[in-house]
């Protein structure tokens, strides 16, 4: 049963991802819907599991986009696992807490992104972190906490967490 | 204070996973692509699948937006438009008797005849995962013909360069994406250099010769000496030059031809001139030659 709902989250992830936000995106950025839903898995079920759906996450989403899959695997996992080790040290995660630990989080895997660039120089390096970087990490962290505010509506996060 | 419902043992294998994807990525990058590439067929199959059913209906309300909605302005968008005609008309047929006089010349000389390329039509279903790249998604792939570097046209000109492929959908590279280059010439000049994208969305010609003298509203066409273009592609026009005191080259701005942000279906160039039209005949190929 949760090896569907993991398939069926990456299957659709690809075309919200790819074709819908497009049309939501502001100023051409969009957030990274991928990299928010392995932060989720991992905080409701785990470090491994957050991994591993990270990486499945990672992989797809590279298939169509023009990425190394190093990167793309490597920020989907760690935040899966991250938010796992996280989820399982904090009591109480709030909204508010899980956004801005996406936005940091982001932020980290957008510097990463920009350094990897190795063809840019150091102003097209700050340009790529200005105006692509903080941005989306600050979208990742509103939709993120947007998300986990509408989950905490519908169900009993906490218990969640801990089944 | 932490909860106890992960095993002490997922979290060791987690770690001692992610530790092995690490030394692996870094170590064997290459084995580790070449590994997933098979998969890479079979998973972008069945992931497209979803992503066409929401491409098609994204298509038909987009559709009916600009027919039904989106319809002011179109009157003098549509006087507009035909006065561009009327110039267009005039073009045309001075185009045809530059077009006769050079087939005339051309029988002269007795050159011989090139192959025109050969093209697969496509359809652009969504723009790239991430915010990083400057690329489009097509619906065709592997299957189609369709392999890295082939280039991606539509009539008006250069659209980008197929990067990457799975079964049924490619990743294009847009013109205008700062890591693309594809090789230029002006087309007055006959002054080569290559063509990279910019990171406000145009494009430059940079390494132009600085003997050159190349000006605004020249236009910059494929080269064809490397990559999936054939020669005279439209690539953009010159709207800015940047010459430099002591640099060993110039470079100049360039408004590409094709809006890349509106696209909706393109031609990817399955064979250039010269090579052979046999394998691309077989599907869905349109022989069309380039503008």
């Amino acid at each position: 049963m949760k090896f569907l709902f993991y398939l069926i989250l990456v299957l659709l992830l690809v075309p919200l991802q790819t074709t819908l936000l497009p049309h939501l995106s502001v100023w051409s950025i969009k957030p990274d819907l991928g990299f928010v839903a392995a932060a989720l898995v991992g905080i409701f079920a785990g470090e491994l599991e957050g991994l591993l759906v990270g990486l499945a996450i990672g992989w797809v989403l590279n298939l169509f986009s023009a990425g190394e899959l190093w990167l793309s695997l490597l920020t989907n996992g760690g935040v899966g696992i991250l938010a796992g080790f996280l989820g399982r040290q904090l009591t109480l995660v709030t909204s508010i807490s899980l956004g801005v630990g996406l936005l940091l989080v982001s932020l980290a895997s957008g510097l990463f992104a920009a350094v990897s660039f190795t063809h840019l120089d150091m102003s097209q390096m700050w340009w790529m972190v200005e105006s692509i970087a903080l941005p989306q990490a600050c979208f990742d962290g509103a939709v993120g906490a947007g998300l986990y505010w509408l989950l905490s509506q519908w169900f009993h996060v906490t218990r969640l967490r801990t089944e | 204070m932490a909860h106890s419902r992960s095993p002490y043992s997922a979290r060791r294998i987690a770690l001692a996973c992610f530790a092995l994807l690490l030394v692996a990525l870094f170590l064997l990058p290459n084995q580790i692509q070449g590994l997933l590439q098979y998969l890479d067929g079979p998973v972008g199959h069945v992931v497209g699948v979803p992503l066409e059913a929401i491409a098609s209906i994204d298509a038909s309300i987009a559709n009916r937006w600009e027919r039904y909605v989106a319809l002011q302005g179109v009157q003098e968008e549509n006087q507009q438009l035909r006065k561009e005609i009327e110039w267009l008309r005039g073009q045309h047929s001075q185009l045809r008797e530059f077009s006769a006089a050079t087939e005339r010349l051309t029988a002269l000389l007795q050159f011989k005849e090139q192959a025109l390329p050969t093209m697969v039509a496509a359809q652009v279903i969504g723009r790239d995962a991430t915010n990083r790249y400057r690329a489009i998604i097509l619906n065709k792939g592997e299957s189609d013909g369709i392999k890295p570097d082939m280039g991606v046209v539509t009539p008006a000109g250069v659209v980008g360069r197929v990067v990457k492929t799975t079964g049924a959908s490619s990743v294009v590279l847009l013109v205008t994406d700062p890591s693309n280059s594809i090789p230029g010439l002006i087309q007055r000049t006959r002054d080569e250099g290559i063509v990279e994208g910019t990171q406000q969305g145009m494009a430059r010609l940079k390494y132009i010769p600085l003997l050159s003298t190349l000006r605004d509203g020249d236009r910059v066409v494929t080269s064809g000496l490397v990559g999936g273009f054939p020669r005279g592609l439209v690539i953009g026009t010159i709207t800015n030059i940047d010459k430099q005191e002591g640099a060993l080259f110039q470079s100049a701005e360039l408004m590409p031809e094709v809006d890349v942000g509106r696209v909706e279906e393109v031609l990817v160039i399955q064979m250039s001139y010269g090579q052979s039209t046999k394998a691309g005949a077989e599907a869905d190929v349109i022989g069309k030659p380039s503008p």
